[in-house]
């Protein structure tokens, strides 16, 4: 405590005072339990998560206690991560559940980008009144529980019962297997992620919508007028005028999704169980069976790292990027 | 500007602004064709699972599928709310048990530490306000398997307080009731301490009258999050009597296959319930997930 300047030790002369006693004494008691009971349900389960990595733990064997780590679930060191490029079925199908997520993540942003932002610009552009109704309906699914959405998706995908196929047939069209035909496929990818993907911006959307729709708010009206009055059509107003002013929240919004498409799991579980084929097998269903179904947890505890590592450089880039200062 | 007509090629900006005007009432209509269009296929998929909820069992798997029901039923309806083996008060009381404790603890929890890291100074504040706030970014599937086996050694396996204890405490919950409270004035702190009110006193009855807003939003996020939710059940519980609602919907379309007809109905009886007191807290619910959006 050498070389303290003046403002420390009032602060902690401050504390001990009579006079504020009872507000140090409150904020100890009543922090202190809560910061620890945060701290044992997220600082230990990521610790332990980590260190589940580099055994080859199952819970059906014994280990030494208190984690049961060591005896029959011994340390493996990196072997867990080198065996991810090895030709092991469990590495194989890490790097199907891989190379699907990120599949899922690159067509679900631009996808959902190209839907909720005319969306939010058109309800913008519209009365207010009929802005709260249209902004109520499209946030409907957002709102639904992923069960529902997955089984209301499973019927409409149907082959024989579902609407998409009878809409299809009813123009003349003929009808797909959506979920379970392995061989289906449009630019490469196979159908039955396509239909996920399609389930997926459906529930998904609202969220970003509504995003939009509050920064398309906070836009100082003068920009559009000045544009407007500069000539500006409805076309150059969106891509030079809303678009940049957009930019912050957009990067934004781009990181969110991703992170989330990432991690989508319900709607996949129900709908495909991964299938046909492991087509639509992703990183989280894969970290699901393998801790739950098949027992290895040290596995799976290593796939899970993968993904925590993945969403942390999203944001690291985001972070990155936004230094950038955009100002309005 | 509007009747200024200059020559085509010197200011083409100004040309197109003129026949826009006149042409307002055609781009309106496009506008609302636009975006009832998305509505319409926003609607279809709830229109889809309420029709064939009414649909009899020959006529969901007739080919070529129906739109409407063609003999309107409530058979479904009463065939699964009688149904012996699916207790469906049982399930529900299950879903209000586990949502409305964790709201009252994380509405308790965040409410309290948002109080203190707004109106206190303390030694490392700063410093554990951030770490609080870093574990937003940590995604569940990384907690999950961790949290199963602390959930093992506490006996909590298998058990409804399984699906509480951990979700007691929330980080965006304590963040937002945090920007909330840093918004009242101090001099209402000050004031109720020179009446004689101790700390938790003026939590009590001084902040919590005033975040009734706040505490609403938050409440109905996580009372959705909760209700809706699915993986962690999943994992968590193992009786059949002790699932949530979600589970027991994923259960009962594996019991009855491609019998969509009660598959929607159970799915209507799930899904409405939780857009009921959606479209009666919209405001809240909006404006608690752009908040959530824009931390």
């Amino acid at each position: 405590m050498t070389g303290v300047r003046k403002p420390r030790p009032n602060r902690w002369q401050r504390a001990f005072s009579t006079q504020n006693r009872g507000r140090s004494l409150f904020v100890a008691s009543a922090l202190t339990p809560l910061m620890l009971y945060m701290l044992f349900w997220t600082l230990l389960p990521v610790a332990w998560a980590i260190s589940l990595a580099f055994f080859d733990y199952s819970p059906a064997r014994i280990g030494a206690p208190p984690l049961g780590f060591g005896g029959d679930n011994p340390f493996v060191g990196l072997a867990n991560f080198q065996n991810m490029f090895g030709d092991l079925k469990e590495a194989q199908q890490f790097r199907t559940g891989l190379k699907n997520t990120l599949i899922f993540a690159t067509l679900v942003l631009p996808l959902n980008l190209a839907i909720t932002i005319p969306l939010a610009v058109a309800i913008e552009a519209i009365h207010v009144r009929v802005k709260t109704l249209f902004r109520f309906v499209y946030f409907l699914p957002t709102v639904t529980a992923s069960v529902g959405v997955a089984l209301i998706w499973g019927y409409l995908y149907h082959p024989q019962q579902g609407l998409i196929n009878m809409v299809i047939r009813a123009v003349g069209g003929s009808g797909r297997i959506w979920l379970t035909d392995p061989r289906a496929g449009f630019l490469g990818v196979p159908l039955a992620l396509w239909s996920i993907i399609g389930t997926y911006l459906w529930w998904d959307m609202g969220y970003n919508l509504i995003i939009f729709i509050a920064a398309l708010q906070s836009i100082p009206r003068e920009f559009r007028e000045a544009a407007q009055v500069d000539g500006a059509n409805t076309w150059q107003l969106f891509w030079n005028v809303t678009i940049p002013l957009l930019r912050p929240t957009l990067l934004f919004v781009c990181v969110l999704t991703m992170i989330s498409a990432f991690q989508t799991f319900d709607i996949i579980q129900i709908m495909t169980a991964g299938g046909p084929q492991d087509q639509t097998r992703v990183m989280v269903l894969d970290i699901y069976l393998n801790a739950f179904r098949y027992q290895r947890m040290g596995w799976a505890g290593a796939v899970s790292l993968v993904l925590f590592a993945m969403i942390l450089i999203v944001t690291f880039v985001q972070s990155r990027l936004l230094r950038t200062k955009w100002e309005y | 500007m509007a009747t200024a007509v200059p020559a085509e090629h010197s200011l083409p900006p100004a040309r197109k602004r003129s026949p826009r005007r006149g042409r307002g009432w055609l781009r309106r209509a496009a506008l609302y064709a636009f975006l009832l269009a998305g509505c319409l296929v926003t609607l279809l998929p709830f229109v889809w699972m309420i029709l064939g909820s009414f649909k009899t069992s020959q006529e969901i798997i007739s080919i070529p599928p129906s739109f409407w029901p063609e003999t309107p039923t409530l058979q479904n309806y009463r065939t699964i709310l009688t149904d012996p083996k699916l207790p469906l008060l049982r399930f529900y009381f299950n879903s209000l048990f586990v949502s409305i404790s964790v709201v009252t603890l994380v509405l308790f929890t965040s409410s309290l530490a948002g109080f203190i890291f707004a109106k206190y100074e303390f030694f490392g504040k700063n410093l554990i306000f951030g770490l609080i706030l870093v574990t937003l970014m940590i995604p569940f599937q990384v907690l999950m398997i961790p949290s199963y086996l602390i959930l093992v050694r506490l006996g909590l396996i298998d058990s409804l307080w399984g699906l509480v204890v951990p979700g007691a405490t929330s980080a965006f919950g304590i963040f937002m009731m945090k920007q909330f409270i840093q918004g009242l004035p101090s001099e209402l702190l000050d004031a109720a301490r020179i009446d004689g009110a101790g700390e938790w006193g003026i939590y009590w009855r001084i902040i919590l009258p005033q975040v009734g807003p706040a505490l609403a939003t938050l409440g109905i996020l996580t009372f959705m999050g909760t209700w809706n939710s699915y993986l962690w059940p999943l994992i968590v519980i193992t009786s059949p009597e002790k699932r949530t609602l979600p589970i027991v919907l994923t259960w009962f379309n594996s019991m009855h296959g491609t019998r969509y007809d009660l598959t929607m109905t159970a799915s209507v009886l799930v899904v409405v319930p939780i857009l009921i007191v959606y479209t009666i807290f919209q405001r809240w619910i909006v404006q608690g997930f752009t908040l959530s959006g824009l931390k």
